[in-house]
């Protein structure tokens, strides 16, 4: 299992004690702080998709990261928030994760998804500050499904111990 | 009546169909004695102009595509560094608008954005929720229009109502999700005309990869 903690959040040290609390596992969890890397909004252009597939336009940090994302099973967002949400910065990382999914189309659980280009993918949330659980774990849940992956779960800062690993 | 609308699509104005959306709905809201000015955040330059109108009036729309289930964080960019905080009261609407065509889709978005009005000083005036959007960018100009007409409608009756409360805003949305019968029938269609529509639009764009490519 191969686990990848992107950090968006201005302290880093709740990352690096899911990362620790994942490791005491035996599982292998690589942190990225994206906090000191370029990283642009997705523009929606959807060349990942038709032009060029698979490989993002936006030429910046983000290309390392998915091609780590590529090869991984599950993916753990430590971000900061806003309006109960993933603060911009959080929202980011994710967006841009677009081209770890094909054009095509499917009918996966019921629903229209696209076809997964790479392996399956499960999401987690920690978050600090001021989170609606509810919307983060719902949030959670669909953007694994649309993955291919299951909800790993939004657990506060407060709570990181409460994180379940090997899921 | 006059409408702020502000397009929350990071996407360039030229290629965005959430401002192809907002043009229609436009046209629907001016056909009934309706103004409206229109912000779009793909641009930064319009940023400090956007902030203002935001903040100065009282109806207020914000048009925007589903990214990742949520708002795109573009526009969460633009909400989180409002220089400052309201002191007037408006009322916040939405267009929210997405690719696949299922109601259920858009339901984590909604979520975010009915609790977003009262964390901006306003009050929550409804999400007008619909997908099935991709192809407005690709479409041709008869299919487009047949897409875009129901935001025409819509736009009349923001004009009578000033919100999406209604029940014909709710039912905007269509199926929350699709029979099986339906799905069967919808994959078979895209095996035979959506898929090759989207190898056309690739070769279109100089796509010389497959589709399924996997560059990592």
């Amino acid at each position: 299992m191969k686990t990848i903690i992107l950090n968006t959040a201005d302290n880093i040290r709740p990352a690096e004690a899911l990362q620790a609390q994942i490791a005491a596992k035996g599982e292998d969890a690589e942190l990225i702080d994206t906090t000191t890397m370029d990283i642009r909004h997705c523009m929606g252009c959807n060349h990942c998709f038709l032009k060029t597939p698979g490989v993002c336009a936006i030429k910046d940090d983000y290309k390392q990261i998915l091609k780590k994302l590529a090869h991984s099973d599950s993916l753990w967002l430590v971000s900061g928030t806003r309006f109960g949400f993933l603060d911009y910065k959080g929202k980011r990382v994710m967006d841009r994760i677009l081209p770890m999914l094909n054009m095509d189309l499917c009918f996966r659980d019921g629903e229209m998804r696209h076809t997964l280009r790479y392996g399956t993918l499960n999401v987690g949330v920690v978050y600090s500050g001021e989170g609606n659980q509810q919307l983060l774990d719902f949030w959670c849940y669909r953007s694994s499904a649309n993955l291919g992956g299951h909800s790993l779960g939004a657990y506060s800062v407060n709570k990181i111990k409460e994180v379940k690993v090997c899921m | 009546m006059h409408v702020v609308i502000i397009n929350g699509s990071p996407r360039a104005k030229k290629f965005s169909n959430t401002d192809k959306i907002i043009q229609s709905f436009a046209k629907g809201l001016q056909s009934e004695g309706s103004t409206c000015e229109v912000y779009t955040l793909s641009n930064r330059s319009e940023w400090e102009a956007a902030w203002a109108a935001f903040m100065t009036h009282d109806k207020i729309i914000i048009a925007l595509p589903l990214y990742v289930e949520c708002a795109p964080s573009l526009l969460l960019e633009f909400l989180a560094t409002l220089p400052t905080e309201r002191r007037k009261p408006a009322t916040l609407s939405f267009i929210l608008q997405s690719g696949f065509a299922e109601g259920c889709q858009l339901r984590c978005g909604e979520a975010f954005l009915k609790s977003l009005p009262a964390q901006l000083g306003c009050t929550f005036g409804g999400c007008l929720l619909r997908g099935n959007n991709f192809g407005i960018r690709i479409a041709k100009e008869g299919e487009r229009n047949k897409i875009l007409k129901p935001y025409a409608d819509m736009g009349r009756s923001f004009a009578q109502k000033g919100n999406f409360l209604s029940p014909e805003a709710a039912r905007f949305v269509g199926l929350e999700t699709f029979p099986l019968v339906l799905r069967k029938f919808i994959m078979l269609s895209y095996k035979v005309v959506g898929h090759r529509k989207f190898s056309r639009t690739a070769t279109e764009w100089g796509c010389i990869r497959p589709l399924d490519d996997r560059p990592y």
